[in-house]
């Protein structure tokens, strides 16, 4: 009863802060849309109600968790007329679907959701050592510690990684605290409810951006990756942190979408905001894929600036909603956990730079990587796209088109970033390479199956899987 | 430019092939239940009602190789915090697999828990 109880709050503050940035929904996408970033941010906001309940010492959480709602719903009600941008349908007209595809695209679901779902029950503890060697482990901590819970970021364990992000263990430790008891069901659902909304996220995007055919083309590419659906359920942080990373890019090309078309609203950049200040909160690569959309962002607000659209006025509602996560962390960072091991020895970092072997090596596992991260059979789905993207010719705007590279760019800036970080590690490269590059990839795959389809446009799609060809915009 | 038909009913081909084997490879396996086994954290059910609420204890295990055991001691006993060291007055043994040998001398055996696992205790930390 309580676990529902919290469930309902949870979803419930999601969808109000959610609400705050987008008007009620007027499709089944858009609602889609609403319901998946709705999980999403409702568990990054009890995870950070938590946090500062714990750190507060004032653990009254059903106090705290209807206070929020309570707030949100004022604020809501207080600014929506104000603020709320509806989410427009800004995909080509007309287009009707392929049976074949829809017959596919429900094998792959229903295919994912027997695999996820037996594989969560089969594993209730998680699978791979860093469900319990670091997630899990600080959940517990700061579930059972009471009072001491600074005990889980004790230097005495520094192989769990205390200075790792909150986000998952934090919301673990809400919903455990809020029953009263630790149980594996809510690591399990939580695993499985990223997984899903991941690619509900992506079809809503899609659907309400592109085309119908490339919401179903764009989600069945995630549901076939086997690693993906498989590390979904292995209580990591990574498919959380996938999530928050496509949920950025989503919103910002929603508004972006909706300024070519001449509706002005700056609720969504701040969405994206929250959206990246919440992966940043998840993974300690999320602030890297943080400072990357920032950037990425600032370069494509420079090249579009005018009087009505001014580089600052785009930045700053990412920025305003980024600052209080960004301080939470830094907080975290500064007075709870002790630091982080991959900066610790300035000489040694500086000496690994210089060593080319290292690039090879890595550069060598990026390729190698590429076509087999997610696990799929016989075809890896990056080269078919890459191969498509080149055959095909893309319908979209030049607009379009810098907001793709912009995000693009993005990715590929984390992407570098990452590069940075297997350089400089302290452990065995190859061991590190071994055991993240794969998940690490994974991060960028939703987003990166997002901006394909984006880039592509409705057109290639039009005719070629049973759709009619879209009228000229 | 090349017919795009083709090419997109190769990218639903190529999901279809990996959703196949997705449902074909899932499947329970005894494997699941040895990988649960441990982290349920039953060994040291035990051990834990013998031990303080909180504070830092020592641990020593059967080799270096195995970290995984200690990993999975860490959790198992959280809030305490297990430090990789004897140098502590109360210390886990954790010997799932191999029974104790050598312990360092200034080890003393205080209670066996079974299943491998022992409370020592360290008379030269105290």
């Amino acid at each position: 009863m309580a676990i529902a109880l919290a469930g309902i709050l949870c979803v419930t503050t999601g969808f109000l802060v959610v609400a705050l940035g987008l008007a009620p929904p007027s499709s089944r996408s858009t609602l889609l849309l609403r319901i998946s970033l709705s999980a999403g941010f409702g568990l990054a906001v009890f995870s950070m109600t938590y946090f500062l309940a714990r750190w507060s010492g004032f653990l009254h959480l059903w106090t705290i968790d209807g206070a929020v709602c309570a707030i949100l719903l004022v604020a809501l009600l207080s600014l929506r007329k104000h603020h709320a941008s509806a989410v427009p349908d800004l995909k080509a007209p007309a287009q009707a679907t392929s049976k074949c595809l829809l017959v596919a695209f429900g094998f792959a679901l229903l295919a994912a959701l027997y695999s996820g779902v037996l594989r969560a029950l089969a594993r209730p503890y998680g699978s791979g050592w860093d469900s319990f060697a670091i997630w899990n482990l600080h959940a517990r901590f700061l579930f059972r510690s009471g009072i001491y819970w600074r005990d889980g970021f004790s230097p005495l364990i520094p192989w769990s990684h205390p200075d790792y992000p909150l986000l998952l263990p934090a919301a673990l430790a809400h919903f455990w605290t809020v029953m009263g008891r630790e149980t594996t069901a809510v690591p399990t659902t939580i695993g499985l409810i990223f997984t899903f909304i991941t690619v509900g996220l992506l079809f809503s995007g899609l659907d309400i951006l592109v085309s119908r055919t490339s919401a179903l083309l764009g989600a069945m590419c995630l549901l076939s990756t086997p690693f993906f659906i498989d590390l979904g359920t292995w209580q990591y942080a990574d498919v959380p942190l996938s999530f928050f990373i496509l949920a950025t890019l989503v919103l910002l090309h929603l508004h972006d979408g909706f300024a070519i078309r001449g509706i002005e609203s700056r609720s969504p950049l701040a969405l994206a905001g929250l959206a990246a200040g919440f992966a940043a909160w998840t993974k300690n690569e999320g602030v890297l894929f943080l400072l990357a959309i920032l950037l990425a962002r600032m370069w494509l607000t420079s090249r579009q600036s005018s009087p009505l659209r001014r580089p600052i006025s785009q930045i700053a509602p990412m920025l305003l909603a980024v600052a209080p996560i960004f301080a939470l962390i830094a907080f975290f960072k500064r007075a709870i956990a002790p630091p982080g091991d991959l900066f610790s020895d300035p000489a040694t970092m500086l000496h690994k730079l210089g060593d080319l072997s290292r690039y090879g090596a890595v550069l060598k596992w990026y390729g190698r990587e590429l076509v087999r991260f997610g696990d799929w059979w016989l075809i890896p789905l990056p080269i078919v796209m890459l191969v498509l993207y080149f055959l095909m010719r893309s319908n979209i705007g030049g607009r379009e088109k810098e907001t793709v590279r912009a995000s693009a760019a993005a990715l590929i800036l984390t992407l570098a970033g990452y590069f940075f970080i297997y350089l400089i590690t302290p452990r065995d490269i190859y061991w590190h390479l071994r055991f993240s590059l794969n998940r690490l990839f994974l991060h960028l795959w939703p987003s990166a199956i997002f901006l394909f389809f984006v880039a592509l446009g409705s057109k290639p799609f039009a005719n070629r899987v049973g759709d009619p060809e879209p009228s000229a915009p | 430019m090349l017919s795009c038909k083709p090419c997109l009913w190769i990218l639903v081909v190529a999901c279809l092939l990996s959703s196949g084997r997705m449902l074909v490879n899932s499947r329970w396996t005894g494997e699941d239940a040895a990988e649960n086994q441990p982290r349920s954290g039953q060994r040291f059910a035990g051990l834990r009602e013998a031990l303080p609420q909180r504070g830092v204890i020592g641990y020593i295990g059967q080799s270096q190789d195995s970290v995984g055991h200690y990993y999975l001691a860490q959790y198992a006993l959280a809030p305490l915090v297990v430090d990789f060291s004897p140098n502590h007055p109360m210390v886990v043994g954790n010997f799932p697999t191999t029974p104790p040998q050598n312990l360092p001398t200034n080890l003393k055996l205080l209670r066996d828990f079974g299943n491998g696992v022992l409370l020592l205790t360290n008379e030269d930390a105290k």
